[in-house]
């Protein structure tokens, strides 16, 4: 596939552009569907192709084929450098990169149990083992949805300026829809994810199984026990779910530098966060966010973004300050800073743009127990149902699915749907303390037209706020 | 293409599947995007690809094939029978549907002129100006044309072919960053293509949102966009699959017969609505797409169905197939009779609301969501618009906004953008008692 990748470089340049990539792009892999109790069928992955993206006269063009020979990929150049010339009439500006170091590697996950190895009768083990494990709880779960995928991802990636990298990541994952009903009533853990990069160890070894169980039984105990949550200014424990979640939607996507400038206006919307806001609060010193790609075998794993950048961590907010964005090479060079390699694709047939991978607020000192000891009245809202934030990433809320209320240093019974409405420099000010242990879950965050679903992580360790009015 | 079909469906019946479907797709699609007035890429995509479903013993399977020599193809049908062989069946499956049938041609929804057009930025231009012209300082949005062709083989003697146009732009103009409106324009043929009327839309509402306070929390009487309320049809179409209502995602589950909606509220899926971009010949199964009443006068009638599905609760398909998951392909609420100032003159006290994003679901089984306005708001008091406001959220139950729909406008708006993936039929709408809330710090 090389010849073809690097052949598709040399005639977007002989065609006249200035930068010229070209990435090739395969997806093998398994989906296997249950529900309730029916296998719904098995779905075999099989996908590959090339995508070109070039600038010609300052303007960008990108064009991608699925039918991979020599003529079909000239056809897509030529496609690429032609809508990058008519696009190019429509600028104000001409559109530049930032300059960046290129590399020649190649980088893969290894596998210790391989899901190629693996049949699918095997594969559905695994969501067999849900379904008994939910029933043998005891508790009534008529409606239940389970979803099984594995698939190896394979990209070679070149560019005119030296770069080549080729990857293999294989990523597996579990994905459960659970609606308990109980005493008349329904409560429901929809679309609760378990996944990783690699191999089905890791399954294995985190036993989606046991998440689901304690699910199920959260769900009948607020069924049977919950009562309202306090209203008005309480404290509230959030656990590492709702803190991955709040981090996501309020500290990663405002700090995409795209978003900012407003290339996603009309699509995610834009930002509350502005260029000359680097260096402001926006949170208590308790609050650092670290953006990590390089988390090994997490779901949002990359070592080189899909411009051909090395990755790092990137400190979003140190100590409470804005301390840094995300960046592609286009929105880089507007700032005349380099590239954080924040530029992914979900595809080969998706322009590569400034996207998350893992983030999370970074562990300060406190044990569990440290954090609770001292809250009189509050929730500790362990996992969230719904959630949403504004176009702007300033006005957001999360549901509390299973929550307690803590009194006088204790946990006590549920609490239902406890409502946390609030801003985002509201929320990260009122961070007084947060704990010792890190943990993820992992999401797919959208973005992009046509829209580029790609996995993350998300979370964090235990956050305590101070003084945050509850709704009910 | 249809030769390609042929031989897949010969080989998956040599090796012993029972079900069988093809198929393929042709698609050519253009995008142009922008923001701050200028393009900031254009892109291309030329796609070959065939879809395939097979059966075995009550045991299913698909993938996608991209290379369709005669090798990959076998080795293609020998993996998904190794692998679907062990699999234990699916009890509640009862196949496919028996063709062939007859398909007639559905007026605009293929032109030529879609399909020869070279350069399609002058509408972007057309966009964009129509809002500068209303005082937007800045536009965004996108600019798609589609080209698709169709072959369809099944192994029940279905052969069909179609194929469709479309070119479709959205826009959104801003005034300050919390100043802002958005329109669209989605047609199947080029003559009806209106970019101007987009822009124009989404100009006007950032003019009337200048300087906006921030809203109150409480309960509302609501009119909706056709923008905003296609946000929740959508949403309702994909909860009236019965694949959602069994999967626990739905709040019709258990409500076939009842009343769900006002009286006055009937919503159907159209699969052959002319100049419609949901709209093709057939379904995934090969079955005239057709009009299916899902709530009629308030009454769910019932959920959207293939034919396996529609087989198990012993009725008749939708047309709707999706092998796995039947879904709709263009949602349409009746209009009523209201004109839109007869709307507002309803409103005492109430909030117009242009768009919505970010819809979530606490519990899809019960409904309970929120979602939350962009672009312009505005509260109403006696029927006119006192000002703009911001920072609100819907926060309410599907059923309940159903229940609570109040008057209907007379004009269907056909909408279909980054947020609405299903195109939707939409009028303006009244809702009353609508929960709207805040942020508290």
């Amino acid at each position: 596939m090389h010849e073809l990748v690097e052949f598709a470089v040399e005639k977007a340049q002989e065609l006249g552009a200035s930068y010229a990539e070209a990435r090739f792009e395969e997806k093998n892999g398994t989906e296997i569907v249950m529900k309730n109790g029916n296998p719904e069928g098995l779905g075999i992955l099989a996908d590959r192709g090339i995508g070109i993206r070039v600038l010609v006269n300052g303007g960008m063009g990108f064009a991608s084929t699925n039918v991979l020979t020599k003529e079909s990929v000239e056809e897509a150049v030529k496609k690429a450098v032609k809508l990058a010339k008519a696009a190019a009439k429509l600028r104000n500006k001409p559109i530049q990169f930032s300059e960046e170091d290129f590399h020649q590697v190649f980088y893969e996950v290894k596998m210790k149990k391989d899901f190629r190895n693996v049949s699918a009768e095997e594969k559905m083990e695994y969501l067999k083992l849900i379904e008994e494990s939910v029933k043998e709880t005891g508790v009534n779960t008529p409606m239940r949805f389970l979803r099984y995928g594995d698939f190896m991802w394979h990209k070679v990636f070149m560019n005119n300026e030296g770069a080549l990298v080729e990857s293999l990541i294989p990523r597996v994952s579990i994905t459960y829809n659970l609606v308990v009903f109980e005493d008349g009533q329904m409560e429901q853990a929809p679309f609760v994810q378990r996944a990783f990069s690699g191999g089905l160890e890791l399954i294995e070894k985190d036993k989606p199984w046991e998440w689901a169980v304690k699910d199920v039984k959260a769900l009948q105990k607020l069924i049977k026990e919950g009562q309202k949550p306090p209203e008005g200014k309480v404290d509230l424990v959030l656990a590492p779910e709702v803190v991955g979640i709040a981090v996501h939607e309020s500290v990663g996507h405002p700090y995409e530098l795209d978003r900012i400038m407003g290339r996603e206006a009309a699509q995610a919307g834009e930002s509350f966060v502005k260029p000359e806001m680097l260096g402001e609060r926006i949170g208590s010193e308790a609050v650092t966010v670290i953006e990590d790609p390089t988390i090994q075998n997490s779901w949002g794993f990359y070592l080189y973004d899909d411009e051909g950048v090395k990755a790092r961590p990137r400190y979003l907010i140190r100590e409470g300050i804005i301390n840094e964005f995300l960046m592609n090479r286009e929105y880089a060079a507007y700032l005349g800073m380099k590239s954080n390699a924040a530029a992914r694709a979900l595809n080969y047939n998706r322009e590569p743009i400034v996207r998350m991978a893992n983030t999370y607020l970074a562990p300060g000192d406190y044990s569990f127990e440290e954090l609770i000891e001292d809250v009189k009245l509050g929730v500790y809202m362990v996992s969230f149902n719904e959630w949403n934030i504004d176009d702007r990433r300033y006005q957001q809320r999360y549901i509390g699915r299973e929550a307690y209320l803590i009194e006088n240093g204790e946990i006590k019974h549920p609490v239902r749907r406890p409502i946390l409405e609030i801003t985002t420099k509201g929320l990260w000010s009122s961070v007084d303390a947060v704990g010792k242990e890190v943990e993820f879950y992992p999401g797919t965050c959208g973005k992009g037209e046509p829209s580029q679903g790609v996995p993350v992580w998300m979370g964090g360790a235990h956050a305590r706020l101070r003084d945050v009015v509850l709704r009910r | 293409m249809f030769e390609i079909n042929e031989l897949i469906l010969k080989k998956a019946k040599e090796l012993g599947f029972g079900d069988v479907v093809v198929l393929a797709y042709e698609q050519n699609r253009r995008q142009v995007r922008f923001a701050n007035n200028e393009i900031t890429v254009a892109k291309n995509w030329h796609t070959q690809r065939v879809e395939l479903f097979v059966e075995y013993q009550k045991r299913l399977a698909s993938t996608t094939l991209t290379a369709l020599d005669e090798e990959t193809i076998e080795k293609s049908l020998q993996a998904l029978m190794k692998s679907v062989k062990n699999l234990a069946p699916k009890e509640d499956y009862y196949g496919i549907a028996e063709g062939p049938f007859e398909y007639r041609d559905i007026p605009e929804t293929f032109d030529k002129a879609i399909v020869e057009l070279d350069e399609p930025n002058e509408y972007v231009e057309a966009a964009i100006n129509a809002a500068l012209e209303e005082g937007a300082k800045r536009t965004a949005g996108v600019l798609y044309t589609d080209h698709n062709k169709l072959y369809l083989t099944t192994s029940n003697g279905v052969e069909a072919f179609d194929e469709g146009t479309g070119i479709e732009i959205s826009i959104r103009a801003f005034i300050g960053d919390e100043e802002s409106g958005h329109g669209t324009n989605s047609v199947r043929v080029l003559k009806k293509f209106d970019p101007e009327s987009a822009g124009r839309k989404a100009g006007e509402i950032a003019k009337m949102a200048v300087n906006p306070v921030q809203g109150e929390a409480g309960t509302f009487d609501v009119i909706f966009d056709p923008l905003a309320f296609a946000n929740l049809m959508s949403y309702m179409s994909f909860m009236s699959s019965a694949f959602a209502v069994e999967a626990g995602f739905s709040f019709l589950v258990g409500k076939l017969g009842q009343k769900v909606a006002n009286e006055g509220v009937t919503i159907k899926d159209i699969g052959n609505m002319p100049n419609a971009y949901g709209t093709r010949k057939f379904d995934d199964e090969g079955v005239p797409t057709k009009e299916t009443t899902i709530i009629e006068n308030g009454v769910l009638k019932t959920y959207l169905l293939n034919t396996s599905f529609a087989k198990k609760y012993n009725t008749e398909t939708t047309a709707n197939a999706g092998l796995l998951m039947p879904h709709a392909w263009n949602v349409y609420l009746s209009p009523g009779d209201y004109s839109k100032e007869e709307l507002f003159s309803e409103v005492k006290r109430g909030i117009y609301i242009t768009n919505v994003w970010y819809t979530r679901f606490q519990n899809y089984v019960t409904g309970d969501f929120s979602t939350i306005p962009r672009d312009g708001a505005f509260l109403i008091e006696n029927g006119e618009i006192v000002k703009p406001i911001r920072n609100i959220r819907v926060s309410d139950n599907l059923q309940h906004i159903l229940e609570s729909i109040a008057a209907l406008g007379k004009d269907l708006y056909h909408i279909h953008w980054w947020e609405v993936d299903t195109p939707v039929f939409t009028p303006y709408v009244l809702v009353k008692d609508v929960g709207i809330t805040r942020a508290t710090k």
